[in-house]
């Protein structure tokens, strides 16, 4: 847009005015080919009031309500979602599903698009939360270039209710200069560690699925597990390292890299961002296994902005800006497209693409997690303990 | 002595002086001074959410704290004439309303305001010509200013009572004796003496109401205010943006107490001459 | 309308979780017995709001004396109002701004680098009491300020013509006659710290926990809204008990003479 800003003159100008003028073009074909769309469209996001001049035919308002999750989103995207659009991006970022789930069930949320885990689509459907999506206003998803593996629990039925925006898993994050350079490798060396040389340096998630699945682990138990004798277990596990803990947070890369914490529980995209910058913080899975997940895009009913949702969400699947988003977030997107433009050695990057062995001990959270009330209440109890 | 209060000062404003320092910030990282800069004050100002959250704090603000005040002062004039065993469970309810922490009462709305939606948005959807349009009651500013209203509301009746009851009752026993009716007595006598005990009221209904956030995090729905904005910020990754933020409302709090100072110490001046 | 949200809370404290979370009908009082797991929640609530109380006051009392007693009327102004500035800051800002100070290139630097060894300060107990002092000493400023300022100052000088000591003067004399002031502010800061939220949540790492943290948590996380009710009843309860019996107690210490209010 902007090369025709430089090269289009005076003549050419008027000439296109004349022909809106005339009714011959549409106002979107004069804003477009003069530039002044890209133009408006700035000056209308920089000052309100200009709002209502600078909206175009089939405008998709000045704002669109995102739900997401810690260091997830690259802003340059956003910036450019809204020179584009017009529309701003408010994001707001939450820790847990649960915590998205208790908003949603309260009502009155205002989001337009929110991401949820693979696990929590079934129960959103059942509770009527969120609407089957109109594919025919994200053009740029391609059922067929995404992997059924993460895309998959989207679709509810034979309705697509979630697209998929990408996927990874849960380790943990080892400052190795702590540990003469070697990273740990299992659970059990997790728990372990914090009890001992990590003792207060070490951060869990803010979140019972991973928190608890990653403590039942330890006893070689179902990371979905909700059999009382097995949470028992892990309750007792959470407990006594609750005193060895540096906190209780989803949000733990400052922690980690301003050196307080050494040692952290941690989903793929964090462990590649912190390792890039810190090449000391390494990025492991545990060997008796943990969980892999796939976050997706949905539409909750009622969404305010729904149509600037949908642009949103098609825009940020448009595959040149899921490769940005992926090079930033750092989390292995499931869209061929993307992954045909990767360098071999991103494709090769064992945080995101973990061996095969350590990947088939993995398990997707299981829907039950989300609702089972003895979980959420040891999550509870643990964190008030 | 001195050197002690010395100590609470700087205690009271290193805080203050880093948040301040950071806001000048060149660089992303709230945390690491990288150059000299006011780019985030211009960024905090040109931003549409950040405008938004400040209007809707000030419109919260402003709406509930009248409404409490208001209320709270017919609520204390009309207790003045409750007397016995009526007055004591008036007095016990006010005292609970009080201590009820800010976090219960956010929780209470919330229940309450969502009970009251889920029974009533059927019968509205039902009783609506065209149910696709039929009007959802949801959290927002009704919500918001509901329970700020309610928080502030036992707090004015509190202050006003209090007057009240410090007021000299000859007076307005002489103006009834001298012929004023009940409401120009009110208007003349009652109302001027009680007006400062308003002002107060009010005053701190809208400083509690700007500065709440765990009441407006029930109960805000999808509006922010902001309080709620700065708390998703810190959870995105503060930017010095949020330190600007919160310099210019101290700096515009400070202007707005050093000018209230300024008038009230000339009207005293005026009241002695 | 004052208490019918609290009549809610009563209602619901009586129900179940529904089967997605959120709020089944029901009476039972499961939800009271199961109390004792927020036990930890409770017990840190009660030692920290007394402790945290007490500090503002100890903390609190001599600046206000300082500010009533020795300060030249014209600089006085200025002192309070400087007092009650940084309360005109998002509390959430200025504890960001101790999030940052007890943090591990903070003070703990400052401590190391003195060669004292390293220790963690955030995430702690006293970074929580930190926070609530900083947060609330203004709060227990005022109301003493405001009781020491009223004093009679024929009273003192009396006591001195009398050849009473200083220290003895301010036992018997300025300290009692203030206890009004330091009463009220008491009341104000643990009412408000009872119900505290932000300053454990941030500066307390998700690890230290007040009643406040289980509510936003049981009905933000866990969607357990009738255990929710029946953890906010019980804190409501607890909170009347304390404070009628405080003012009961105040009231008779100061031996009437003190009007001890809420505001």
């Amino acid at each position: 847009m902007t090369d025709k800003i430089d090269y289009i003159s005076r003549e050419k100008f008027l000439a296109e005015l004349m022909r809106y003028k005339k009714g011959s073009v549409s106002r979107r074909h004069f804003l477009g080919v003069t530039g002044l769309g890209l133009a408006t469209s700035v000056l209308g996001a920089a000052l309100p009031g200009l709002r209502g001049a600078a909206r175009a035919e089939g405008s998709i308002g000045d704002r669109v309500v995102l739900a997401s999750w810690p260091n997830y989103h690259d802003p340059a995207n956003f910036d450019a979602f809204t020179a584009k659009t017009g529309a701003l991006v408010d994001l707001n970022v939450f820790g847990s599903n649960e915590e998205m789930l208790a908003k949603l069930q309260a009502g009155g949320t205002g989001w337009d698009v929110f991401v949820p885990t693979n696990y929590t689509i079934s129960t959103y459907v059942e509770l009527g939360l969120i609407e089957p999506l109109d594919m025919s206003k994200i053009p740029n998803y391609d059922a067929a270039a995404f992997d059924p593996r993460f895309a998959g629990p989207g679709t509810i039925d034979g309705k697509i209710y979630a697209v998929s925006k990408d996927w990874g898993t849960t380790g943990m994050g080892t400052n190795t200069s702590h540990t003469n350079g070697a990273p740990l490798t299992s659970w059990k060396e997790f728990w372990d560690i914090t009890r001992a040389e990590f003792s207060g340096r070490t951060t869990v998630h803010d979140y019972q699925l991973t928190t608890i699945g990653n403590a039942l682990k330890y006893y070689g138990y179902s990371f979905n597990s909700v059999d009382p004798k097995e949470l028992a277990d892990a309750e007792k596990l959470l407990l006594d390292v609750k005193p060895h803990l540096f906190a209780i947070t989803s949000d733990y890369q400052p922690a980690m890299r301003n050196g307080d914490a050494w040692l952290c529980m941690c989903w793929t995209g964090d462990g590649k961002q912190l390792n890039r910058d810190m090449p000391e913080i390494q990025y492991t899975l545990g060997k008796e296994g943990g969980e892999i997940w796939s976050d997706f895009y949905a539409v909750p009913v009622g969404a305010p902005h729904r149509d600037a949702g949908y642009a949103l969400i098609n825009d940020l699947l448009d595959p040149m800006v899921n490769m940005a988003e992926t090079l930033f977030h750092g989390q292995p997107v499931a869209d061929s497209r993307v992954n045909a433009m990767l360098s071999a050695e991103r494709l090769a990057d064992p945080i995101l693409y973990p061996a095969a062995e350590l990947l088939n001990a993995l398990e997707f959270g299981a829907a039950q997690t989300l609702t089972n009330p003895d979980r959420a209440e040891l999550m509870a109890r643990f964190k008030s303990a | 002595m001195r050197i002690y209060a010395l100590a609470v000062y700087l205690f009271l404003y290193i805080p203050i002086a880093i948040i301040a320092l950071f806001s000048f910030n060149a660089g992303k990282a709230a945390t690491q001074f990288t150059g000299f800069s006011v780019q985030w004050y211009g960024k905090a100002l040109s931003n549409r959410f950040v405008v938004e959250a400040f209007q809707n704090s000030l419109t919260v603000a402003l709406s509930s704290a009248l409404l409490a005040t208001l209320f709270g002062t017919l609520a204390a004039l009309a207790l003045q004439s409750v007397t016995g065993k009526w007055r004591a469970v008036f007095d016990a309810l006010i005292y609970i309303a009080v201590m009820v922490p800010g976090i219960v009462i956010g929780i209470a709305t919330l229940i309450a305001l969502v009970t009251v939606f889920n029974w009533l948005n059927p019968i509205l959807a039902a009783l609506w010509p065209l149910a696709e349009t039929a009007p959802q009651l949801q959290l927002g500013y009704g919500s918001l200013i509901a329970a700020h209203g309610l928080f502030s509301l036992a707090l004015v009746i509190i202050i006003v009572r209090a007057r009240i009851s410090g007021m000299d009752r000859s007076l307005i026993e002489a103006s009834a004796d001298l012929g004023a009716t009940p409401f120009g007595t009110f208007v003349q006598v009652t109302l001027p003496q009680i007006f400062p005990a308003i002002l107060a009221g009010f005053l701190l209904a809208v400083t509690f109401s700007f500065d709440d956030f765990i009441i407006a995090f029930f109960v805000a729905g999808s509006k922010t205010t902001l309080p709620i904005y700065i708390f998703s910020s810190i959870r995105r990754g503060v930017t010095p943006e949020v330190n600007a933020i919160g310099s210019m409302v101290l700096t515009l709090s400070l202007t707005l107490l050093i000018t209230a100072q300024a008038i009230l110490q000339r009207g005293r001046k005026s009241d002695k001459a | 309308m004052l208490v019918l949200p609290l009549i809610v809370v009563f209602v619901f404290s009586f129900g179940a979780r529904g089967p997605a979370g959120g709020y089944a009908p029901g009476f039972s009082l499961e939800n009271f017995m199961n109390l004792g797991a927020r036990w930890a929640a409770f017990k840190n609530t009660m030692v920290l709001a007394p402790v945290g109380t007490l500090a503002c006051a100890v903390i609190a009392y001599p600046l206000a004396y300082f500010l009533a007693l020795r300060v030249s009327a014209k600089r006085r102004t200025l002192l309070l109002i400087l007092v009650i500035v940084p309360f005109w800051t998002s509390i959430l800002i200025r504890s960001y701004a101790w999030i940052f100070i007890l943090g591990g290139k903070g003070i703990p630097a400052l401590i190391a680098w003195m060669g004292f060894g390293s220790i963690q300060l955030i995430n702690t107990p006293f970074a929580v009491l930190v926070g609530i002092v900083y947060g609330y000493l203004p709060l227990m400023v005022f109301p003493i300020y405001v009781s020491l300022e009223q004093l009679d100052k024929r009273l003192l000088e009396a006591s001195a013509d009398l050849g009473c000591p200083p220290g003895r003067t301010f036992l018997s004399v300025t300290l009692p006659l203030s206890m009004p002031g330091v009463a009220t502010g008491s009341m104000l800061v643990f009412i408000l710290l009872m119900g505290e939220f932000l300053i454990p949540a941030m500066l307390g790492g998700g690890k230290v926990f007040f009643v406040g943290n289980a509510l936003v948590d049981l009905f933000l996380q866990s969607r357990n809204w009738a255990f929710g009710s029946a953890v906010a009843v019980a804190l409501v309860l607890i909170m009347l008990v304390t404070v009628t019996a405080y003012m009961r107690a105040t009231r008779r210490w100061a031996g009437g003479r003190a009007d001890v209010s809420l505001m």
